[in-house]
Formats: C-alpha cells, structure tokens, sequence
C-alpha cells in the first residue's frame, strides 16, 4: 500500500488543531489551579467563549474584535467566580460547577439567534509555504494564528512558571497562602489574576472552535472539551508540557478513531469512542507516576480557600 | 548603631478574649529578650502585631524614637523587623533558593553571593537547590533564619522557635543567637520554656492572661520565681507518695516483636516485662526508637501474638484497641489532634468515640445526645477543661485542654491501665503540673501506668519502674530511686 506522505502530514495537521482548544484551556487552567484555585467553571467559560466569539462575528464583522471579545467575556465570566470565590470565600467546586452550568445555560440563550449563521473564514498564516517540504509543511504552514500560539503556549508557561518571579510567586501562593501573606504578598490579588487568565485562556480556546475549528454556532459544542481539559490539568501533575503530549494523544485517537470507523473497523463505536479519553488518562498516569515530582508539583492548597484573618 | 524598640499601651481584642492589654515594653540592641508566657498569654499575638501581621486596636510602637506604622508584614521588612515564626512561612515545594529569592529584591547572582557570606559566617550549612520539604525541622529554621539576615535586621523576632528542634539543633541556635546578638541585632526570644530563658536569655518579660506581669534582669530570677509569675500561683511540687503497692501482677509482655515494613520505623525486639496494680512504668529514650511503634503495639493499633501480652489474666495479643478497652485498658497517644481527637468534631462527639460498646451513647444505632453530652460536662468539670461549650471543635481547645479533655475521656471509664505517650509535650508549666497530679492519683487508687515520654524529669517524677528503649530494645527494668537522669542519659545514648 502506497501512503502519500503529505496525507499523513494533513492527518497529523488535523490532530494539532484538534488538540489547541485543550492546550489553550488546560494551560489557562493550570496557572489558576497554580495558585491553589479549583476553578470546575472550564467548560462552562469555554462555551461563553465560543457564542461570544462567534456572535461578535457576526454583529461586527471584525475576526480581531471577535477573537478579544471572546477573551474578555471569559475574563468577565471568571470575574464572577473570583469575586465569590475569593471575596465571599464560597466553595471553589460548588462555585465552579455552577459556573459551567450558567455557561452551558446562557450560551444556548444568546445562541438561539446565531443557529444556521455560516462563519467567516479565517486567516491563515504562511499558506504559500504550504507546498515547500513534503510531510512537514502542511504540520508547520497554513494555520490561524490562534494554533501557533497554543502551541508556543505550554513553553511560554513552563518558563513562566520555572524562571520567572512572577510564576514564582503564583506557586508559592498555592503552596502555602499563609505563609504567603506573612510574606507581604496579597494573596487575594495573585489568586483573582489567575482567575482572571484562565478565564481568557478558556475564551480564545471556545472562540477557536467556533470560529476556526469548525466554524459555526451549534448549542453545546464544547461537548466535554472542558472536562477533557481540567483532566489533562491534573493527569500531567500540573506540568505544562505533558498537557501538550496528552491533548496530542487524546486529538489524535479522536481523529484516528473517526478514521477508523469510517473504513469500518469491525470495533464497537462505543468502545472508540471512549478509546481517547481512557488512553489518554493511562498515558498521562504512567508518565507521572514519580511521587516525589507529583509532591512537588502538586498545589498544597489546591481547592482550599484562604482568609486572612486580621 | 543602638536599636530601641518601644512599645507602648498595645492594646488587641479578639472578640471574647483580650489578647493584649496595655502592654508596654523597652528593648535595647545587644540584648537578648525573653518573652515568657504559657499557652495563650498573648505573647504570640504581641509578636505578630510587631510583625505587621496583626494590626493592634491600641497603642504605639517606635523604633529609635520614630514611631512605626506597621500595617502589613512588609511594612515590619522594610524596616528592619525580621521574625522567625513558630510554623514555619515556608514554601515546601519551592526549593531554599526559591524560598529565599521570593521576596528579596536583588538578582539572582549577588543574592547567592550573600547567601553564602551569610552561611559561611554563622557554620550554616544548607543545599540551596533541594525542596523545603526535604529539609529537616532545624533546617528548614535555618533557611528562615537566612530569609531574614539577607535584610540585615536590627531587630529579630524568635517565636519558640525550639518547639520542634532536637537538643543538639538547640543549642546550635543558641550559638548563633548569641553571636547575632554581640554583632548588634536586638533579638526577642519567645518561649513558655524556663530553662531556655535561663541559658540564653539577658532580661526576661513575663505575661500572664494578656498583660504584662513583670520586667526584670534574668540573675534576679530563679526557674520556680519565673513559673510562679507565669502560672500565677505558687505552683505546688508535686512529690509521689512511694507507698507500697501490691504484688498483683496486672499486665505481663512477653517476647514481643514486631517486623515493619516501613524503612522509616522501628522494629521491637523481644520485649519483656510485667508491672504491677498501683505501679507507674517509665519507659524512657530519645524519640524514634520504637516509642511509637510500642505505644500502637500496647494499644492493638498494630495486632501481636496472641499470647504475648497477658493483661489481667487473659490474654489479649490480637485484640484491637476497641476490644482491649473492654479489658478495661485506656489509651492516650502522643499525637492529641492526629490520633487522639479528630479536630473538626465538637468536643462531646469526641468523647463519645472511643465508647462505642460499654456505653449507652448508642441506642439501636441512634446517637444518644444527651447522655453524652451529660457525660461530657461531668469530664470538663471534673478535669478543669477551661471552657463550658462542649459544642466547640476540639480544635480550637488549646494544648493543655485537650490533654485534659483526652485523658478525662479515658479516666472516667476507671481503667485498670493507662497508656500514655508523651502527655505533657508542649504543654505550659499549669497543665503540666494538672496532668501530673492526675497520673499519681491514678497510681494511689491502685491503678497502674505505661508511661512512654521523651522527657526524663518528667519520668523521674512519676515513675515506680523505669526502662530505657534504645533502637527498639528494652533495657532491664529498673526501681527509680536506683535511678540518676545521668544513668538514663547513658543508657538513651545505647551506653550500659
């Protein structure tokens, strides 16, 4: 059998830019959990982004006011579970299921009106290089911009977190808040940043879907993407660059298992279907089954919340 | 440069208690401080307040005569204020030099530079690169101290910082202190432990409930003229009636091993020994040599040959510990909020959890509230637990309460036998002496006792039979008047 070798290319193209809105909301996620916040609101931030993002679309025209649109209504989402969360001192998981929920629910209401609405198409990048080299062009060329920053983002973040002083101060907030502000450093202030930028992470990467991905409004389009997403945060042991290989390994099966069905492989549909998210999971377990890293990795105060008490 | 710290009419009130109460007090450089008080006189809560992290209601601080506004912990960095807390405010799983860096302003490289300086000056010897969390307690107090001496202090703040070192970490600490002190840092040393202020200490400042008791030069003070201010009372000395007691044999071990899987433990080794009604057994040795694992053996919290513990005739090796408290045995572990009481439940759901069978706390498997609440205030009020909410989470009792709470709850059944493991750790001086006196009425009502602790005066004082465990052996067993503390000391160290 003769496989053309550009095929694979596009089919490992596909696998990427099936992985971006995992890699944007799991690395938004991450610096918030960094920081000893639990936000459960992933999904439900997601798909605000999403309607957001498509209904600027199409009210302004404008891909740019869109894509920053998107990015602010997940900031202003996640607003709200920082001021209850952080200010009200309210239950991280309680706060953060509502969240999603109010997401999911919202978004259907706005939607109603962007049904059946086609999207505009969006700008790639390099597409005349697109030809140059066999296998590797069609992964390195032609795609939005939203794809090579979610790409260069889990090393952004690792950086961040590792070198500079700024992530520096984001871990020790949730290793230890106490001591933290014993420390001279606001807690409260740290805590609602990262709030505040997984939101945004989570609002480019539903405005990705809608508007890239597969670029229309259908209710519920996230499908789970949310959830996939908070798992990937934590079956990495919060280290950015194994949430890249886990939403690599999980669009992959997702794209393969596709493949699969449609040439017919005699395996049940539901067992592929859920294929991506079980060796997804054993994957990321095996890579991080070192205790002493998921010790150190692991946020202390994960989920807790803080009060100083004066 | 001289560095005078004053503070004057402090006032703080926590809602139902006066933490401080027009507090003044004078501190000069070259001086070492102590700040004296037990378990919630509000020493804790002057420090914090020169700190920064606690604001006062009242009162004024001045430093050089400049008066101090210290509105947040980094108001009392920038000028000069460093403290060493009693938790300590690390980060774990940041590494020393992380921990460090955090809130310096320099650059990595000079910042390294005067880490050393500073490590080589004082015989500090820390790995920068390793994670807080593999440091030990001395260390970790190292790296804190470090944090603060990067700044350069004029004054630095010791909340008992020897609560979790070792005797030897000890006096390392006081070297330096000592040397800090004579290089001009004013250093004010918290602590409820006399002898400490004694040995480092130039002037001594006693509190007793939130006010300030007395200011004196330490060569003006004994450690009874200290304890009697700080108690508030002249305490009494408590003395053992050596009676003689009976001959009836309560409790017999023999040959009792015990294999762990655990690295980190330590493994018994043919324990033998028997004990008497009315009599006190002290079973001394410096902590981690299998104190622990005797105490979760004798308790059934680890299950043995059946034949090897014979407890009134019957022989009780492979009960668990629910089931030997139908022998009539009781228990009080070293770790009060770990193994204890569950710090979360009210101070009568605690009582009712180790009488699950020889009680009427449960009626076809619904709680009896009212009988164990009933039964809960006739502990508080007959072992002086300071507080009259039984509703309260056994958390917020503070050390000494919950020992008696803790021990009341065992009492109250009238055991044959009480097992106790370090009762006294970290108690003030008025505790100590309650929890004392209630172990040798135990012993006069025939009674008999397993005392495992760390502390040799306190095992001198009460013991009728003394044994010394060393990595997990039992030495013979000994009459405590035979005993010197100098002899147990030989025999901790593994000497004969």
């Amino acid at each position: 059998m003769i496989v053309d070798i550009n095929f694979v290319g596009l089919i490992i193209a596909s696998i990427m830019a099936s992985a971006v809105p995992l890699i944007l909301a799991s690395c938004g996620e991450l610096i918030t959990e960094r920081s000893g916040v639990l936000n459960l609101g992933v999904e439900g931030m997601m798909i605000i982004g999403a309607i957001s993002g498509f209904a600027l679309m199409t009210v302004t025209g404008s891909l740019i006011i869109a894509v920053f649109g998107a990015m602010l209504a997940g900031v202003l989402i996640s607003t709200i579970f920082a001021f209850l969360t952080q200010t009200l001192i309210t239950n991280h998981v309680a706060t953060g299921l509502a969240l999603t929920i109010f997401g999911i629910g919202i978004s259907a209401m706005i939607g109603k009106n962007f049904v059946g609405i086609p999207g505009k198409e969006f700008p790639v990048l390099f597409e005349g290089l697109k030809d140059t080299i066999p296998l590797l062009s069609p992964i390195l060329f032609g795609h939005s911009i939203v794809f090579y920053f979610a790409f260069a983002l889990p090393f952004i973040t690792s950086y961040f977190l590792k070198k500079t002083k700024i992530g520096l101060i984001v871990r020790a907030v949730g290793d230890s808040p106490e001591s933290a502000s014993n420390q001279g450093i606001n807690v409260r202030f740290v805590r609602y940043a990262c709030i505040l930028y997984g939101g945004a992470m989570c609002g480019l990467a539903g405005a990705y879907l809608s508007m890239i991905y597969t670029p229309q409004w259908i209710e519920n389009m996230t499908g789970g993407r949310g959830w996939i997403a908070l798992a990937l945060v934590v079956f990495s042991t919060w280290n950015p660059i194994k949430i890249l290989i886990g939403a690599m390994i999980f669009g992959g099966l997702t794209i393969i298992q596709f493949h699969m069905q449609a040439i017919g492989v005699r395996i049940p549909v539901q067992f592929l279907t859920a294929l991506p998210y079980i060796v997804t999971i054993i994957v990321l377990v095996v890579i991080s089954r070192d205790s002493r890293k998921i010790r150190l990795s692991t946020p202390s105060s994960l989920g807790k919340s803080f009060h100083k008490d004066n | 440069m001289n560095t005078n710290l004053k503070i004057s009419n402090i006032t703080k009130i926590y809602p139902g208690c006066v933490a401080n109460n027009d507090v003044s007090l004078e501190f000069n450089s070259g001086k070492i401080y102590a700040l004296l008080g037990e378990n919630g006189a509000g020493k804790s809560t002057l420090v914090k307040i020169l700190s920064g992290v606690v604001i006062p209601d009242e009162g004024k601080i001045y430093l050089n005569k400049n008066i101090l506004k210290l509105n947040s912990p980094s108001d009392a960095k920038k000028n000069d204020i460093g403290m060493v807390f009693q938790h300590f405010n690390l980060f774990e799983t940041l590494s020393v030099f992380e921990n460090l860096i955090i809130d310096s302003d320099e650059q990595r490289e000079n910042l390294k530079e005067k880490i050393d300086t500073i490590m080589k000056k004082y015989n500090f010897s820390v790995d920068l690169d390793v994670p807080v969390l593999n440091l030990s307690a001395g260390q970790k107090q190292k790296v804190e101290i470090i944090r603060c001496l990067i700044r350069s202090p004029k004054v630095l703040i010791m909340d008992e910082p020897t609560s979790v070192l070792t005797e030897q970490e000890t006096s390392e600490l006081f070297l330096s202190l000592k040397k800090f002190s004579e290089e001009g840092i004013l250093i004010i040393y918290i602590t409820h432990k006399l002898k400490e202020v004694m040995q480092l200490c130039d002037e001594v400042a006693v509190m007793r409930r939130g006010k300030l008791v007395s200011v004196s030069q330490i060569n003006n003070e004994n450690i009874e003229s200290l304890a009697n201010k700080m108690v508030g009372q002249d305490l009494k000395t408590i003395k053992k009636k050596k009676e003689n007691t009976s001959s009836e044999q309560l409790i017999k071990i023999t040959n009792l091993n015990f294999t762990s899987e655990d690295p980190f433990e330590t493994n018994l080794v043919d324990i033998n020994f028997s004990l008497n009604r009315g009599e006190c057994l002290g079973i001394a040795g410096i902590s981690g040599n299998g104190q622990s694992e005797l105490f979760q053996v004798l308790s059934g919290e680890i299950i043995s040959n059946k034949n090897s513990i014979e407890f009134n005739k019957n022989l009780i090796g492979d009960l668990n510990p629910q089931e030997r408290r139908e022998y009539l045995m009781a228990f009080s572990p070293e770790d009060r909020l770990e193994q204890a009481a569950i710090p979360q439940m009210a101070i009568f759901e605690n009582v009712a959890l180790n009488n699950f069978k020889s009680s009427n706390f449960f009626n076809n498997g619904l709680i009896n509230e009212s009988k164990i609440k009933e039964h809960s205030k006739k502990i508080i009020s007959e072992f002086n637990v300071n507080t009259d909410n039984i509703d309260l989470k056994s958390q917020f009792l503070s050390g000494g309460n919950l020992q008696k709470l803790i021990i009341g709850r065992e009492l109250i059944t009238s055991p044959d036998l009480l097992i106790c493991f370090n009762p006294t750790w970290g108690l003030d001086v008025g505790a100590i002496n309650y929890i004392h006196e209630t172990l040798i009425k135990i012993n006069e009502q025939n009674k008999s006792i397993i005392l495992i602790s760390t502390d040799t005066d306190e095992l001198l004082k009460l013991s009728d039979k003394i044994s010394v465990i060393h990595r997990g052996k039992l030495s013979k067993i000994m009459n405590a008047e035979d005993v010197t503390s100098e002899k147990l000391g030989i025999l901790m160290g593994g000497g004969n």
